[in-house]
This record gives C-alpha cells, sequence and structure tokens, in this order.
C-alpha cells in the first residue's frame, strides 16, 4: 500500500481491517510496514480515498 | 516517568481516560499513552452522547465540551418521508453534541488529577511478553524509546486496535463489520431546530449505513455519514458531497474541518480479557452497531475495567480468572442492549429502500409521545406482513 499523505486524515481505519497487522498509524504520518502484501482491503475502507495499492506481478 | 507501573493503558480516548481515572482513584499506579500529540485531534466521531452515561458517572456537564443539547429526532426515508421523535417524552432523556477536542482532554486531566501518568506523542509498536503474558509494553516518541512493564495493560487502542491482537485476540474487522466514516464540520447551515439531531437512510445516501446533521449551535453542524465497508462503491468522502450538495440548507455552508474514521459495528468481542490484559471501547467493538455510537460504552466498559485492574493489582492475582470479573460486569450492564442493537443494525441492512420508505410511512403517522420500541415494531408488522420475516430480528 502507499498513502497519499496530503489526502489522509490519520483515521487508522485501515489498520483495523489489515489480517497482516502492516500497517502503522502514527501521529503525523500512516504507512505500511514490511508485512504488507498489497492485499488492498485497506483501500476499500479508506473514507477518503488516500490508499494506493501496487498491482500484484 | 517510571519505567514500571501497575496499571499501563494504551490510548487517551474516553474509553483510555475513563479506564486511568478508575485505576489511579483505586490506587494503582497508572501511565497512559497515546500516538497523538495533541489528545481529541483528529477528530473521529459525529460527537452525540446521551446523558445516561455522564450521569452514571457523575461528570457535570461542562459547556465547553457539551456545547448542544438535543431533545429530538428525525429520521427521513430514502424517499424524504420524515418522522419525527420526541426524545425526552420517549425516553425522557436527553443528549449532548460535544466538542471533542475538549471532552477528551478534559477526561485526560480528570485522570491525570487523580495520579495517572500520561505520555502523549508516543507510539506503542509493541507488548513486552514474558511466559506466555504480556508484561509491558514497548514504545517510542517524543523522548525516544522506551519500555514499561505493567501488572495489568488496557488496550484502549480504538477501532485499530493492535495491542489486543499482540496479545493473542482476533480483532480484525471484516469489511460487513466496519462503517467507513467520513464528517464536515460546517458553518453557516441551517437546520430545523439546534436542539434536534437528523439521520437520511437510503443506499443513495450511504449504503448499509446512513446520513447525519448533528446541530453545534445555532448555525454550525457535524454533517457527516458512514458506508458499510462491504457496500461502499465509491470513496465515502464523495457520497458526503453528493448528500450536501442536493441539500439547499447545507450546500450554501462551508466546510470548517474534515475528519472521519472506521466505526465497528460487529458487535463487541467475544473476549475481552486475557492474563495481565483488559480490552475497552472501540478496541473491544463495544459500540451501538445501529447508530455506530460508542462513547457510552466506552467510558462504561472504561470504569470498569479501571477498577478491577486496581483491585486485582492490589490483590497480587491479575490472571485472566481473575480479571474476568470486568467482562462478567460490563456484559451485566450493556451487554443485552449491545446485542439488541447488533440485531436491528442487521435488519437495516437488509432493507431495501423501497421497504424503509414503507415502514416510514407507518412510522410517519404514529403518535410517538408515549410509545416503546416493541410498540413500533408492532405497527410496522402489522402493517407490512410480507416484511415480518425481517423484521422479526428485532422481536
Amino acid at each position: 500500500m502507499e498513502v497519499e499523505s496530503s489526502l489522509c486524515i490519520r483515521c487508522g481505519a485501515c489498520v483495523s481491517v489489515c489480517p497482516f497487522d502492516a500497517i502503522e498509524a502514527l501521529d503525523s504520518y500512516v504507512r505500511p510496514n514490511e508485512r504488507c502484501t498489497n492485499c488492498g482491503i485497506c483501500k476499500k475502507i479508506c473514507p477518503v480515498g488516500a490508499i494506493e495499492v501496487a498491482r500484484k506481478v | 516517568m517510571q519505567e514500571k507501573y501497575d496499571v499501563v493503558v494504551v490510548g487517551a480516548g474516553p474509553a483510555g481516560s475513563t479506564a486511568a481515572y478508575a485505576a489511579a482513584i483505586n490506587g494503582a499506579s497508572v501511565l497512559m499513552l497515546d500516538r497523538r500529540r495533541e489528545l481529541g485531534v483528529p477528530v473521529q466521531c459525529g460527537e452525540a452522547l446521551s446523558e445516561d452515561i455522564l450521569n452514571e458517572l457523575k461528570i457535570k456537564p461542562d459547556p465547553q465540551w457539551a456545547i448542544g443539547r438535543t431533545n429530538a429526532v428525525k429520521i427521513v426515508s430514502p424517499s424524504g418521508i420524515e418522522i419525527r421523535i420526541s426524545e425526552r417524552k420517549v425516553t425522557g432523556k436527553v443528549g449532548y453534541v460535544l466538542n471533542r477536542k475538549v471532552f477528551d482532554k478534559f477526561l485526560a486531566v480528570r485522570a491525570a488529577k487523580v495520579g495517572a501518568d500520561v505520555m502523549v506523542g508516543t507510539y506503542v509498536d509493541g507488548l513486552i511478553i514474558e511466559d506466555g503474558r504480556p508484561q509491558g509494553v514497548k514504545a517510542w516518541g517524543m523522548d525516544g524509546k522506551l519500555e514499561v512493564s505493567a501488572k495489568v495493560i488496557i488496550a484502549a487502542d480504538g477501532v485499530g486496535s493492535r495491542v489486543a491482537r499482540w496479545a493473542g485476540l482476533n480483532t480484525t474487522l471484516k469489511l460487513d463489520d466496519i462503517e467507513s466514516g467520513i464528517q464536515f464540520q460546517m458553518v453557516g447551515v441551517d437546520f430545523e431546530s439546534p436542539s434536534m439531531t437528523e439521520f437520511y437512510l437510503g443506499s443513495k445516501i450511504a449504503p448499509g449505513g446512513y446520513a447525519w446533521v448533528f446541530p453545534k449551535g445555532e448555525d454550525m453542524a457535524n454533517v457527516g455519514l458512514g458506508v458499510l465497508g462491504s457496500r461502499t462503491e465509491r470513496r465515502p468522502i464523495e457520497y458526503l458531497r453528493d448528500f450536501v450538495a442536493r441539500m439547499p440548507n447545507l450546500s450554501k455552508g462551508k466546510v470548517v474541518e474534515i475528519n472521519g474514521g472506521g466505526d465497528p459495528v460487529s458487535g463487541p468481542l467475544k473476549k475481552t480479557v486475557k492474563d495481565n490484559l483488559l480490552v475497552v471501547g472501540d478496541a473491544a467493538r463495544q459500540v451501538n452497531a445501529l447508530t455506530g455510537g460508542g462513547i457510552d460504552s466506552a467510558m462504561r466498559a472504561g470504569n470498569i475495567a479501571g477498577e478491577v485492574a486496581a483491585k486485582a493489582v492490589s490483590e497480587g492475582n491479575t490472571s485472566e480468572k481473575r480479571l474476568s470479573e470486568y467482562e462478567k460486569r460490563w456484559r451485566e450492564q450493556m451487554g443485552k442492549r449491545l446485542e439488541r442493537y447488533l440485531k436491528a443494525k442487521n435488519v437495516l441492512v437488509s432493507l431495501t429502500d423501497e421497504e424503509m420508505d414503507q415502514l416510514a410511512k407507518t412510522l410517519s403517522v404514529v403518535k410517538f409521545d408515549k410509545i416503546s420500541l416493541m410498540d413500533m415494531i408492532r405497527a410496522m408488522t402489522k402493517a407490512h406482513p410480507k416484511l415480518l420475516w425481517k423484521l422479526k430480528g428485532l422481536m
């Protein structure tokens, strides 16, 4: 996943649906950790559409 | 800052701060940590609260954070049929629209004043686990890395709770079990009454959820909506832009804040206790699944959790068995109610727009001066026997 920080409201909704504990939501930014599989479930819950997911190869 | 505490609370929202207060006042040494440098920010909430919980916890409403009083509800069906309910007449209660930025800070200060230590801007990124049990937390923040040991850890880390996960409780939400919420704080808007909260239903407006208008004074309001994660076909903020644009009384207003967040509508976790660990609030999914409201349950659970944690520490027994008093007590106080709201939500999301309109038509002619939920359901099923199989979930 990639987070567009100019859109992100740092709410952490993405963290709650991530099956891999792969998202770190800090006070000032949200970012994936090494467990991210680019599954894309976080993109579906983001209220503002701040998440992009790289296409699987 | 010490390196050892009786109780460490992760998260300083209403659940965490109420737990920290209750643990401290019952004699425990308490540290409360939060990732945020400014508590209450960003707001992730419609900010409406029933007065019950304030009475229960003997918290006096302060105009600094209780900025609006509400005593009536308007529900609007997909085709625009309006139902008005005077809350005061039906339940004898009133509600508040809060300023969460001030309210959350107030609750944290309340905990600090009775002795709880507070660290803001501190991100908890793991548990210290020894002998298979959590014994503390790992964190980093403004003062660098730290490890704090604790006899009891209270996970109050909100909808995205990871603390409970790290302790072995599965808290991952399915897209069916979470509302994606987005809200504009608007100024220069009109509404029917500053003491009336408004709810708008419909699959075009907010699939699997609803839109709301919660007045904050004379010409300000929280205007927001929640959509069920599994139902949304667009970015939630686009539904909200459309909703505002369609409402002349809102579209002339100006957006002065955008906030949002996930709201767990799964019903409470099956298990909220482990050895040395309690889960409270949104982290425990202690939310009214029908309305998405969770401040009151969070504070109720936090209060019990803090008290049980302090007592367990003083007895030198923080095993799951000892701490399960927390789970027993919160389920006694609100377990049945939360189950009932979950059933009602499941019924609501099963209804088509046409069915919602039919039911609204029936209810719009009912006098709501003195009527119970059961009376409403009876009226609905009598008028719409075909919907009985859906509505029976409410009984």
